[in-house]
């Protein structure tokens, strides 16, 4: 065979048969046999493929497993000191506001002398509206001395040791508080009440006091200095033979969640005991 | 289970008291560790140191408390001694009588508190006194009876074994 066609003819027809062939897939001839061949080829290949990945994986887990785990524990270690971070941080920027307040608060009344205070504790008697704070005559506190916060009056000090000091809140049942009513600048009486609640009382039947109205400290008795504010009137009750009013008031400060307050230090309650008459004297 | 352990012991308790416990009212009643943990230890058979604990408790919380000096004292020893009476003359203790004796305390609490500040010059509301403190403050006090009366029993047990299986 080799000698009927010489050699140049047999590379010829190759290389006519190549373009030929050529030619063909070019034109879309082989499309459907080449996507015969390959579907199987592929899906076998695919297998085989995710057989080897599953092996591999197998082999190199334990590895990875382990560096996972440490990987982990050290994340949730940071997560839990981030998470602390973030609570004390929240802590600070609540303290912060506050101070920030509380220093408004001294800015605003340049008359006084004040020292800030942590509140560490209440009375254990749910009968007495009472708290503790972290400073004592150590510190310059004396006994009568008023206690405020950013919003206003909260109570005054009545015992004082080294290191801290006991104070009667404003809605203790005790108290009693010389105010004025503004803008009618009635005299009026506060008092606290078991509840928590503070009541304006003996307020003159002829006083226009309304809803709204602002209650100061009027500076009468000489136990707090004038013109702190307490709170404000939300109702007024009037009867018809009563001598006097007596109104409801919502303190400006929120005592149920006091935490840091300021001591006037500048300020010496005036003592009248003794110019009131003893009972059966002359 | 010595006295000289009441000391720290019971401080802890009345700082706990002060600082957490009267921060958490229910109403505006609250409760009074103090008081539930003192009958807790009176309860116990064979602790003899009782009238003691109740002393030191009592003092502990007069020093916190803005009331008359010697009121807590008072109400723990009455509560303490009122215990010890049940103690002598009932045989078997159940939890039950733990709530009974705090019931007591708490009523003679707020009995000598009532009158104490009404001496001073304020007229309370009896109504709203037991509305609005006195009844809240023994639902708090029931509430923390049970976890303290078994965590008593079982420190007890644990730690002063001798005195209390003696």
């Amino acid at each position: 065979m080799n000698n009927r066609f010489p050699k140049s003819y047999r590379t010829i027809a190759i290389s006519l048969a190549a373009i030929g062939i050529l030619a063909l897939a070019l034109s879309g001839t082989f499309t459907a046999l080449s996507r015969w061949i390959t579907t199987p080829l592929i899906a076998a290949q695919t297998w085989i493929s995710n057989q080897y990945r599953g092996v591999d994986s197998f082999l190199s887990a334990s590895q990875d497993i382990q560096k996972i785990r440490q990987q982990n524990t050290e994340l949730q270690a940071e997560n839990a000191r981030m998470q602390a971070q973030i609570v004390e941080l929240q802590q600070q920027l609540v303290e912060l506001k506050i101070l920030s307040a509380l220093l408004e608060f001294a800015r605003a009344n340049p008359e006084h002398q004040y020292i800030g205070a942590s509140v560490i504790g209440r009375d254990p008697s749910p009968f007495l509206r009472y708290i503790i704070i972290n400073r004592g005559s150590d510190d310059g506190l004396r006994r009568g001395m008023p206690v405020v916060t950013q919003n206003g009056l909260a109570g005054r000090v009545v015992q004082v040791t080294a290191n801290g000091a006991r104070v009667s809140l404003i809605t203790d049942p005790v108290t009693r508080i010389n105010v004025r009513v503004e803008p009618s600048r009635s005299a009026a009486v506060l008092t606290g009440s078991i509840t928590g609640d503070i009541t304006l009382e003996q307020i003159p039947q002829d006083a226009d006091v309304q809803p709204g109205n602002l209650i100061l400290t009027s500076g009468l008795g000489g136990n707090y200095p004038p013109n702190i504010i307490v709170g404000q009137v939300t109702s007024v009750r009037t009867r018809e033979n009563a001598l006097f009013q007596s109104a409801s008031v919502q303190p400006v400060t929120d005592f149920s969640d006091l935490a840091i307050v300021l001591v006037i230090t500048n300020f010496e309650p005036v003592d009248l005991s003794p110019l009131i008459p003893e009972s059966g004297s002359p | 289970m010595s006295v000289i352990l009441s000391i720290p012991t019971l401080g802890l308790i009345a700082a706990l008291q002060s600082a957490v416990v009267s921060r958490l009212p229910l109403n505006h009643g609250t409760a009074d560790l103090m008081l539930v943990l003192l009958v807790a230890i009176a309860l116990q058979k064979r602790v003899n140191t009782a009238w003691g604990w109740s002393i030191v408790g009592g003092l502990l919380t007069d020093f916190i408390s803005g009331l008359p000096f010697g009121i807590f004292t008072l109400s723990y020893l009455g509560t303490t001694a009122l215990a010890l009476a049940l103690r002598k003359r009932i045989w078997r203790f159940s939890f039950l009588m733990q709530l009974l004796v705090v019931l007591s305390g708490t009523i003679i609490s707020h009995s000598l508190s009532y009158l104490v500040i009404f001496l001073q010059g304020t007229s309370l509301d009896l109504r709203t006194v037991l509305q609005t403190v006195t009844m809240p403050s023994l639902v708090l006090n029931f509430m923390l009876s049970l976890p303290i009366f078994i965590l008593t029993r079982d420190i007890l047990e644990q730690f002063a074994p001798l005195e209390y299986n003696a």
